[in-house]
């Protein structure tokens, strides 16, 4: 209950806020239709930064983790300004959060870090952890499409059902080696880069 | 020994070259130097207070099990410019992977530019290249790699390769940059999160204090003919680039690296 809590959209960590890059992608015309949003987000997830956060989030999650390195590796790992902010200022808010419903003083740490280092503590299975983390960051960015788009509101939940499989086959990679860290998001990177000097803009990344 | 070795299907080259840089009279002097197997490192006279260090690989490419190192030590407040004598071409692996490990120490105040030539994969390539940079405070890295997917004159598309390259940049003790590319079949696909169709991309960084100044300067040079975007924070300067080709992507390193680079000219041995 509590990890569906904490990994609730509305578990007030401000995700609604960011587009990981994809509103400039989108504004540029290069993604036409559910099915070429569908791609990049399942990109991103699959072999971008998604994997990246699954990987850093199943290494905090095990026993003994040095989340104080973990936090410094998830920082170095973010490949544009924007990304820096988007896990820093949502780890930060999530910590926050949970070191005030939990009693714990943890310091801020990027979001895929603070989600594991709070989240131990439950002794969950680490790859349902994991997927419900992805299935939150699937879900943000699925809202982007459904906003900015514009997608239905019901193609957006088809596509977010769409990606369940890669969701889970993600998860399980990462939680098997959580030290097998590694992107090939070239144009999601770019995106992310290009974002901040977007110069109408509705979101925050 | 064999008489052709190159043929041998399992033969395994090695090279390890290292070099370190120590104050001299008006300009850095080799303090050390060391070579082995399919390496070599050398410095060519060139006329200017920066020395240019370049490595070669004698055996002409990696395969399946070669391992090739190569090392640079530049001391406290010394500048310098590394490079390769020639691209370095990833052929098909028959098994194994070939790894790369490139490793450069700067000292305090040092700067120093690595600036290789691209590394060209070829069809079922299996490469491993993991390239550490370690800087004590106030030193500046300048950074660009380039890779190209198969050879576009062959009319060659890459569909089958496994290369993962994965950058760290360290700083008194903890990470700054970690850039891990890990590129399989499932990357290659022409998709705009991906690489897009793109038979060239490159990665350059500047990393050091006040990097994210050369922000904008970078995004205003980056040529039409590429696609290329900008990020600077934090003592980081990043630009990615993708290309159709080889020759446009190095061209477009070429304008943004003389912006980094206060308008130096390019390592004598760059084909361009």
């Amino acid at each position: 209950m509590q990890l569906v809590q904490w990994l609730s959209p509305a578990f007030p960590v401000g995700g609604f806020a960011y587009s990981h890059g994809l509103e400039w992608a989108i504004a540029q015309g290069g993604l036409a239709g559910a099915e070429a949003i569908g791609d990049w987000i399942g990109d991103v997830i699959g072999q971008g930064s998604g994997r990246v956060d699954a990987c850093l989030l199943a290494a905090s999650l095990r026993p003994g983790a040095d989340h104080a390195a973990l936090a410094g590796l998830a920082r170095a790992l973010a490949a544009a300004r924007e990304r820096a902010v988007e896990t820093e200022d949502q780890g930060r808010a999530f910590t926050d959060l949970t070191n005030t419903l939990t009693g714990t003083a943890h310091p801020p740490a990027p979001l895929p870090v603070a989600v594991g280092r709070a989240v131990a503590a439950l002794g969950l299975p680490a790859e349902q952890v994991v997927a419900l983390y992805l299935q939150t960051f699937a879900g943000n960015l699925v809202q982007v499409a459904v906003r900015f788009a514009p997608l239905g509101q019901t193609e957006g939940q088809r596509m977010l059902a769409g990606l369940q499989p890669l969701i889970l086959r993600v998860a399980a990679e990462a939680v098997a080696d959580p030290d097998a860290i590694g992107s090939a998001a070239f144009g999601a990177d770019m995106a992310a880069m290009a974002h901040e000097v977007m110069e109408v803009r509705i979101y925050k990344t | 020994m064999l008489d052709h070795p190159s043929f041998a299907p399992m033969q395994r080259v090695q090279g390890r070259a290292a070099v370190a840089l120590v104050p001299g009279a008006g300009r850095p002097r080799i303090g050390g130097l060391a070579q082995s197997g399919s390496a070599k490192v050398f410095l060519p006279a060139v006329h200017s207070a920066v020395p240019e260090v370049v490595f070669l690989n004698t055996a002409g490419g990696l395969t399946g099990g070669d391992r090739f190192t190569c090392r640079v030590d530049l001391g406290a407040g010394l500048r310098a410019v590394a490079t390769t004598q020639t691209a370095e071409r990833g052929y098909a692996s028959a098994g194994g992977q070939a790894e790369v490990a490139v490793t450069l120490s700067l000292g305090a105040g040092a700067e120093l530019h690595w600036l290789p030539q691209e590394t060209i994969l070829f069809q079922g390539a299996s490469l491993a290249r993991r390239t550490r940079a370690d800087l004590t405070p106030g030193a500046r890295l300048v950074l660009a790699e380039m890779v190209v997917l198969g050879r576009a004159a062959m009319g060659e598309t890459l569909e089958s390769a496994a290369f993962s390259d994965r950058r760290e940049v360290w700083s008194s003790g903890r990470p700054v940059w970690v850039d891990p590319l890990v590129l399989g079949a499932r990357a290659l696909a022409p998709r705009p999160a991906l690489l897009a169709g793109a038979r060239a991309f490159a990665t350059l960084a500047l990393i050091g204090p006040g990097a994210e100044d050369a922000a904008g300067a970078l995004r205003a040079a980056l040529p039409d003919t590429v696609t290329g975007a900008v990020s600077g924070w934090d003592g980081k300067c990043l630009a990615r680039l993708t290309a159709p080709d080889a020759l446009p992507l190095k061209r477009a390193v070429a304008t943004l690296l003389s912006i980094l680079r206060q308008g130096a000219p390019l390592p004598r041995v760059w084909q361009i």
